[in-house]
């Protein structure tokens, strides 16, 4: 069944078809969450939410583009979660340290063929992004996530933000020239076509 | 030309991600040409945005496929529900038909409470919707006990029902007439009847219900 189908036969209430949604979707609404929330434990919370609602709401979806709808869902799961953990500060924000599933190496999505290696350099340039991206206040993060990590074109991501075009802009432009200045300090773990482009500049 | 301005560092982020209209990336291009400050700003951006779209994505650590408890759906009834249900109201009907031709052809001269009628209270308190209405029962009921009663004192036969003795209102009548059209054992048999299929719905409901449950907290985890 192509999603258009899935989304129909949701809205009438059919909970597998929804399911098949939940599947296709779950990685890069896991994925938004992990960015802006910076905690799996948290983005795994926010993206169960983010799906229930979704369901819920499923009949406010009036076409365009899903994947933006649904991303709007998530970043308002991610505000709430963020509103909640402002209000509870208690909650430990690297849990990587604590016991539980972070122990073991990360699982990556695009490529499960890395080798150890890889897999360290690809953790510890996710450990500065991340790190940069925690720096950036909400909205900037937000932005950014969703334009160039998920991806997203810029209508998508002002329908995701209830934002107009040219605060998408505004923001990611600034986003962009702030995580460029906050990378500088981790050089050393870019990838190395970025590094010999600095290299040379300087 | 000093550092660039908040609105072409606009620009310059947009033109990286090429949504400027074709006029507006012309003109900015020529100025990237002759503007090693532009230039520099445009690298730093290209940097971010690349590093940001080289990021591996995470697996999602678990599924996130929602169950119909979560999405606020109902159980679904088990199929011997209905059958149990239906045969439960059917006897329940019998016993009130019999009971008013036993009314109509020797009405009892006395009139006392009877009790609840607990098997269907206890499936109440369960939470399974029973469609018996109690006090019908209830009425029912109290058109039994006198005609027991009555069989008892009068002893016309020795097997009356131990359930329904054991409820004790078993008030000495002795004045009540013996002369009976409806045998008392056909009415008390539709009346056990009835709350043993009343009994049996309640329960398949209920362990229909509690497996749905045990379901979904295993599918959760």
């Amino acid at each position: 069944m192509d999603e258009l189908a899935l989304i129909h036969a949701a809205q009438k209430g059919d909970l597998d078809a929804f399911n098949s949604l939940v599947l296709a979707y779950q990685d890069s609404v896991y994925n938004t969450a992990l960015r802006i929330l910076g905690d799996g434990e948290l983005a795994a919370d926010a993206s169960q939410d983010a799906f229930l609602s979704a369901f819920r709401n499923i009949t406010s979806f009036r076409g365009g583009s899903f994947r933006a709808w649904l991303s709007r869902t998530v970043t308002n799961a991610c505000y709430d979660e963020l509103r909640r953990r402002k209000r509870r500060p208690a909650v430990p924000l690297e849990p990587e340290t604590g016991e539980g599933e972070e122990l073991e190496s990360p699982r990556w999505l695009a490529d499960p063929a890395m080798t150890p290696e890889q897999e360290l350099e690809a953790d510890e340039l996710e450990h500065a992004i991340q790190h940069c991206l925690d720096a950036l206040p909400t909205d900037f993060r937000t932005v950014v996530v969703l334009a160039d990590i998920q991806g997203l074109d810029y209508s998508e991501v002002a329908v995701s933000i209830r934002a107009p075009l040219g605060t998408i802009k505004s923001r990611l432009a600034r986003a962009r020239l702030r995580l460029r200045e906050c990378l500088r300090g981790f050089t050393e773990l870019l990838p190395a076509a970025f590094r010999l482009e600095e290299e040379s500049r300087i | 030309m000093t550092t660039p301005s908040f609105r072409e560092i606009e620009l310059l982020s947009a033109y990286a991600d090429g949504t400027l209209s074709p006029s507006d990336a012309a003109r900015l291009e020529s100025r990237l040409a002759s503007e090693p400050e532009l230039r520099a700003v445009m690298d730093e951006l290209r940097v971010a945005r690349a590093v940001l779209r080289k990021l591996p994505a995470r697996k999602a650590p678990r599924r996130f496929v929602l169950t119909p408890a979560m999405a606020g759906l109902r159980p679904p009834l088990p199929r011997v529900y209905p059958v149990l249900r239906f045969a439960s109201a059917l006897a329940t009907i019998l016993l009130l038909f019999t009971a008013a031709i036993n009314l109509v052809s020797n009405p009892p001269a006395l009139g006392f409470a009877a009790p609840a009628a607990a098997p269907f209270g206890g499936a109440g308190a369960g939470g399974a919707p029973e469609e018996e209405p109690p006090a019908t029962m209830q009425a029912a009921e109290a058109q039994i006990e006198p005609t027991l009663e009555t069989a008892d004192s009068a002893r016309v036969a020795g097997t009356a029902t131990p359930e329904i003795m054991a409820k004790g209102f078993a008030n000495e009548q002795p004045e009540v007439q013996p002369a009976l059209r409806v045998p008392y054992p056909w009415q008390s048999r539709l009346l056990i009847a009835a709350l043993v299929l009343a009994g049996a719905a309640w329960l398949v409901r209920y362990l229909n219900d509690r497996n749905w449950r045990a379901n979904l907290q295993r599918t959760k985890r």
